[in-house]
C-alpha cells in the first residue's frame, strides 16, 4: 500500500514538473502574465517528493519486504537504526534522497528570496524544475525504488555489514546536502544568464547559495574519512581512492568558486570565469555521481555497479552540461564586468593566484582519477594511481598556498598592499621559523620537507592569529569569521597531516595467545580473547596490552561474523593518548589458539585532523552571520 | 571571432569526454590477467607429490608439443567442478598436463586424485604460494597452455568449463 | 630583524640528513605501492588476505637476498603488470598523466602574467 502511494506521489511530482516547464515557456513565449499558482506547484512538487521518501523510509522501517529494495537491503533482525538508515545504502533510495535535496534547495530558495527580483526567481525556479524532472524521469523509468517483488519473500538479504556504522547514516546525507546542493546556484547562474542579470548583484546572492553546500560538502568529506579511518582498519585517513576523489572534486572546484564569486561581487571583475567555475563545481557533482555509480571505478567503496544506469546518467550529465554551455555561449557575451587586469599584490590578485593553484590540484586529482579510466579506452593497459602519485605533485604547491592564504587577507582590495605590510609579513616569517626551530628541537626531526611543512602552516596560523589579536581595534562584529576559522582549520590541517606523516608509527604482527611483541618503544601483549554475541552478528573480541614508557592501555579489536548477509568485518579499537592514537586491527582468523595477525598504528597527532576539518566546517557555518560591515 | 573559436573549443572538448566516457563504459577498466600470454614461462621448480625427492623443472625440455599446467587444490570447489575437463583434455588429446598442487594437505591432494581421477602427467607441490606467483597466478584454479619453445600462448582464470574447453582444445590441435 | 632571519637560515641549513624521508620501512614502503589484487583498492600492506600473505613473503625473500626496488617491482609488474603498482611508472602510455598538470601550470602561468598589472600605478 505504502508502496504504490510512495510511487504515485513521484509521478505526480513529476507530472507537476513538467507542468511548471510549461508554464514557464508559456509564459516566455506567448507572453502573458506568468500563472499566479507557479511557485505554488513548485512547493507542491517538493512535498510530494519529501512524502515519497518518508514512506520509503517507513517501508524500510517496517521491513516491507514486498518491496525489492528493502528485500535486497534490509533484513528484520537488523537495529532499528539501521534499517532506518538502509533507506539510502542502496542505489534507488539515495537517487530517490538526490532528487529530495534538489527539490529541497528549490524550496529554501523560494523561501529566502521573497525580496528578490520576480524574473530572476522563477527562472531560477524554472531551470531547477527541469534538473528535478529529468532525475525524477530517471527514476521513475530506471531505478523505481517503490519496485515490487512476488511472491513476498518472508526475509530480507541484509545490509553490507560495512555499510552498517552510525557514520554512514549520516555520511551519504551530508555528502548529498554538499553537492546536490550546487545545483541551486548552477539554476541561479542559467536564470541570470537568461533574464540579463548576471552582475554584480547576482554575485552577492549567489554567495550564500556557494557557502551553505560548501559547508555540508566539508562536514560529509571530513564524516569519511574519519568513518574509514576506524572501519576499514587500515589506519589512514585519506586513501586517494577515486570514490573519496569524486567528491574532493567538486570541493575544490567550490572553494575557487567561493573566492572568484567574493571578486566579482567587490571588483566586477571575473564574471566569465566565476560562470563557468559554478557550471564546472555542479558537473563535477554530477560526474562523481556517475563514477561511482556506473561500475566504471574500481574502489573499496563504489557501489550499485551498473553499466547500463552509468549510461543513462552520462547522458543525463551531457544534456545538462550541454544546455548550460549553450546558455552561457549564447548570453555571456552580453554581462562582461571590469575586463582590466588584475594589480599585483591587491586582494583580488591573490585570490586569483588562489583559483590559479586550485585548478592545478583540481587538474590532478581528476587526471589521476580517470587516466585508468581514459588508458583503458586507448589501450589494453590497466594501470593503478595511488597516493604517491597525489602526494609527490601536490605537496609542493600546499606549502606555496598556505603561504598565499596567509598573505593574501592582509592584502587591499584594488591596490598593490605589498609594501605597508612589509613589515608584518616579515614578522610572520621570522616568528614563524622561530616556532618551528623549536619544534624542530623538541620533536629531533630535521627533515627539510619536515620543517617546510611545519613552518609554511604555522605561517598561516600565525597570520590568522594575529588578525584575531587586532580585536581590541575593531569591532568583534566586523571580524571575518568564516575566513579566519576556515583558513585557520586548513593551517592546522596541513600542520598535522605534516606532523601524523612524521611520527607515526605501523606495524604488522602476528602474536601467540600470551606473549608479547615489540617495536621501538611499543610492546604488545596478547592477553586474552573471548566471543560475544550481537544483535545480528558474532563476535570475537581479543585484548591487547600496550606498553608504551612504562604506560599501560588495553584495546580490544574483534573480528565479527554478520549473518545477514554472511560476511566478516574487522573492529578497530582505538584509544586516544592527547592528540594522538593507538589503533589495533586484527586479521580474520578461524582459529584463535594459534596466534592472531594484528595490525598496529600509531597515528601521531590525527585528532588535530578531525579537529581541523571540524574548524573548517565551523568556518562555512560562520559565514552565515551577518557582518557588520557588510549590507 | 575569439568568441567562436573559444565555444567550438568548449563543444569539441565536451564530446570528445563524452565519447570516451560512453566506450569507457564499455571497456573492462578491471585488471588484465592476460599479461604473461606471449612470454615466456619463468622457470620453476616443483618436487613430485607422490615423491619429494623427484624434481623437475618447467618449462618442460622435453622439447615436444603443447602441454598445460594446471594450477588445483583440494579445498577450491571450483577445482573440483573443472576436473572432468582436465581428464576429457588428457584422454581425449593426448596432452601432458602438468599439475601445481597449490597450499593443500598432501594426504588431502592424493585423496582427491584417487577419488576423481588422476588426469595430470606430473603433479608438483607449491606449498606457500610462490611457485604460483613465480609464474604470474592469482590462485585455484588456473591454467595454462605452453608450446614447445616454453611460452605461455594461452592463460585462463578460474575453472574450466565447455567453452574454455574448446577455447584450449583450438589452441593446442 | 635581519639577522635573526639570517641565524635560523643557518640554523636550517645545518640540520643533517634534511632531505632524505623519514627512514620508513623498507618493506613497508614496497607494500605500500602494490595493489593486494585479490581484494580491491587495498595496498598489500593493508591486507592479509592469502594472496596478500603469499606475495609479501616472495618479496620479502628478495629483499633477504639484496635485490633492488627496481628489480622487486620490475620482477612484479612482468608478471602481473603496471596495474599492481600504485605509483604508475613514467613511460610513453603515462606521460599525459605525469605531465598534463604541468602542462595546466605553465597555461595558467601565462594568463596569469598577461592578466596582470604590475607596478604601483594605482596607488593612492
Amino acid at each position: 500500500m505504502t508502496s504504490n502511494i510512495g510511487l504515485i506521489s513521484l509521478i505526480i511530482s513529476s507530472i507537476l514538473s513538467l507542468f511548471i516547464l510549461i508554464l514557464f515557456f508559456k509564459h516566455v513565449l506567448f507572453g502573458g502574465p506568468l500563472h499566479s499558482k507557479f511557485f505554488a506547484l513548485y512547493n507542491a512538487s517538493f512535498f510530494l517528493i519529501a512524502v515519497s521518501f518518508v514512506l520509503l523510509v517507513i517501508s524500510f522501517v517496517v521491513s516491507d519486504f514486498s518491496i525489492v529494495a528493502v528485500y535486497e537491503n534490509s533484513h528484520t533482525d537488523k537495529p532499528f537504526f539501521y534499517k532506518f538508515a538502509g533507506t539510502w545504502g542502496n542505489h534507488e533510495g539515495s537517487m530517490l534522497l538526490f532528487i529530495l535535496i534538489i527539490s529541497l534547495y528549490g524550496y529554501l530558495f523560494l523561501i529566502f528570496t521573497k525580496q528578490l527580483n520576480f524574473s530572476l526567481r522563477f527562472t531560477t525556479i524554472f531551470f531547477q524544475t527541469s534538473l528535478q524532472f529529468v532525475f525524477l524521469l530517471f527514476l521513475i523509468l530506471t531505478s523505481n525504488p517503490f519496485e515490487k517483488i512476488f511472491p513476498i519473500p518472508n526475509q530480507g538479504l541484509g545490509l553490507n555489514p560495512i555499510l552498517q556504522d552510525p557514520l554512514l547514516v549520516l555520511h551519504p546525507p551530508f555528502l548529498y546536502l554538499g553537492y546536490v546542493g550546487f545545483s541551486l546556484v548552477f539554476s541561479l547562474l542559467l536564470g541570470g544568464l537568461v533574464t540579463n542579470q548576471y552582475n554584480q548583484n547576482w554575485a552577492g546572492l549567489a554567495k550564500r547559495w556557494i557557502f551553505l553546500p560548501w559547508t555540508f560538502l566539508t562536514f560529509g568529506i571530513g564524516l569519511g574519512s574519519f568513518w574509514a579511518y576506524y572501519e576499514l582498519g587500515w589506519g589512514g585517513y585519506w586513501f586517494w581512492d577515486p570514490v573519496e576523489n569524486a567528491s574532493l572534486m567538486p570541493w575544490i572546484a567550490s572553494t575557487a568558486l567561493i573566492h572568484s564569486v567574493l571578486v566579482m561581487d567587490k571588483t566586477k571583475k571575473l564574471f566569465n570565469w566565476t560562470a563557468i567555475l559554478t557550471i564546472l563545481t555542479f558537473v563535477l557533482s554530477l560526474f562523481g555521481t556517475f563514477l561511482v555509480r556506473s561500475g566504471i571505478l574500481n574502489s573499496v567503496h563504489a557501489f550499485a555497479n551498473d553499466p547500463e544506469r552509468g549510461l543513462y546518467i552520462l547522458f543525463i550529465i551531457s544534456l545538462i552540461t550541454l544546455s548550460a554551455l549553450v546558455i552561457y555561449i549564447l548570453k555571456s557575451a552580453k554581462q562582461t564586468g571590469d575586463e582590466n587586469g588584475f594589480i599585483l599584490f591587491s586582494r583580488e590578485f591573490s585570490i586569483v593566484v588562489n583559483n590559479y593553484l586550485l585548478i592545478f590540484a583540481l587538474t590532478v586529482v581528476t587526471i589521476g582519477t580517470t587516466y585508468p579510466i581514459l588508458l583503458s579506452v586507448f589501450t589494453e593497459e590497466s594501470i593503478s594511481v595511488g597516493p604517491q602519485y597525489y602526494n609527490t605533485i601536490l605537496a609542493p604547491f600546499v606549502f606555496i598556498f598556505l603561504i598565499l592564504m596567509g598573505i593574501g587577507p592582509y592584502m587591499k582590495w584594488n591596490k598593490n598592499s605589498f609594501a605597508i605590510n612589509r613589515n608584518k609579513l616579515t614578522s610572520f616569517v621570522l616568528s614563524s621559523l622561530i616556532v618551528t626551530a623549536l619544534v624542530s628541537l623538541i620533536l629531533k626531526n630535521q627533515n627539510f620537507i619536515f620543517i617546510l611543512g611545519v613552518a609554511c602552516s604555522l605561517f598561516l596560523i600565525i597570520s590568522v592569529v594575529y588578525e584575531f589579536a587586532y580585536f581590541k581595534h575593531i569591532k568583534l562584529k566586523q571580524f571575518n569569521f568564516a575566513r579566519l576559522f576556515s583558513h585557520a582549520g586548513f593551517g592546522f590541517l596541513i600542520l598535522a597531516i605534516t606532523l601524523h606523516y612524521f611520527f607515526s608509527k605501523e606495524f604488522t604482527t602476528k602474536i601467540q595467545l600470551g606473549e608479547t611483541s615489540s617495536y621501538q618503544e611499543f610492546a604488545i601483549k596478547f592477553s586474552n580473547y573471548f566471543s560475544k554475541q550481537g544483535k545480528n552478528y558474532q563476535e570475537l573480541i581479543g585484548e591487547y596490552e600496550i606498553q608504551k614508557n612504562g604506560e599501560k592501555v588495553i584495546l580490544k579489536p574483534s573480528i565479527r561474523k554478520y549473518s545477514h548477509p554472511q560476511q566478516f568485518t574487522s573492529e578497530t579499537s582505538i584509544r586516544g593518548e592527547w592528540l594522538s592514537d593507538m589503533y589495533i586491527a586484527m586479521d580474520y582468523t578461524s582459529d584463535a589458539s594459534s596466534g592472531i595477525g594484528i595490525r598496529f598504528y600509531y597515528n601521531y597527532s590525527i585528532r588535530l585532523i578531525w579537529l581541523s576539518y571540524i574548524l573548517i566546517t565551523i568556518g562555512g557555518l560562520l559565514s552565515f552571520v551577518q557582518r557588520k560591515n557588510e549590507k | 571571432m575569439k568568441n567562436k573559436l573559444k565555444s567550438t573549443s568548449i563543444f569539441l572538448l565536451f564530446i570528445s569526454f563524452f565519447v570516451i566516457f560512453y566506450y569507457a563504459l564499455q571497456s573492462d577498466t578491471k585488471n588484465n590477467t592476460q599479461i604473461m600470454v606471449g612470454s615466456k614461462l619463468p622457470n620453476i621448480q616443483l618436487s613430485s607429490l607422490f615423491n619429494p625427492a623427484q624434481k623437475i623443472s618447467l618449462p618442460s625440455t622435453e622439447n615436444e608439443n603443447f602441454y598445460l599446467i594446471n594450477i588445483w587444490s583440494s579445498w577450491c570447489v571450483p577445482c573440483r567442478d573443472e576436473h572432468p575437463f582436465l581428464v576429457k583434455l588428457k584422454n581425449d588429446n593426448q596432452i601432458k598436463i602438468f599439475g601445481i598442487n597449490y597450499k593443500d594437505k598432501t594426504s588431502n591432494a592424493l585423496d582427491f586424485l584417487s577419488k576423481l581421477g588422476d588426469p595430470f602427467y606430473y603433479v608438483g607441490v607449491d606449498s606457500d604460494g610462490s611457485k604460483s606467483i613465480e609464474i604470474g597466478g592469482y590462485g585455484v584454479p588456473e591454467t595454462y597452455v605452453i608450446n614447445s619453445d616454453g611460452i605461455i600462448v594461452f592463460k585462463h582464470v578460474g575453472p574450466i568449463n565447455i567453452t574454455t574447453y574448446e577455447k584450449i582444445v583450438a589452441v593446442i590441435k | 630583524m635581519k639577522n635573526l632571519l639570517f641565524l635560523l637560515i643557518i640554523f636550517f641549513l645545518y640540520q643533517q640528513d634534511s632531505f632524505a624521508l623519514p627512514s620508513q620501512d623498507r618493506e613497508v614502503k614496497i607494500y605500500k605501492n602494490i595493489r593486494c589484487l585479490a581484494c580491491q583498492g587495498q595496498t598489500l600492506n593493508d591486507s592479509n588476505s592469502d594472496f596478500a600473505n603469499d606475495l609479501k613473503k616472495v618479496i620479502k625473500r628478495k629483499l633477504d637476498n639484496n635485490e633492488t626496488d627496481q628489480q622487486i617491482y620490475s620482477y612484479l609488474t612482468a608478471r602481473y603488470g603496471d596495474w599492481i603498482l600504485f605509483n604508475p611508472p613514467v613511460k610513453q602510455s603515462t606521460l599525459l598523466l605525469w605531465f598534463f598538470p604541468v602542462f595546466i601550470l605553465v597555461i595558467g602561468l601565462l594568463i596569469l602574467y598577461k592578466r596582470t598589472v604590475f607596478g604601483k600605478s594605482k596607488l593612492s
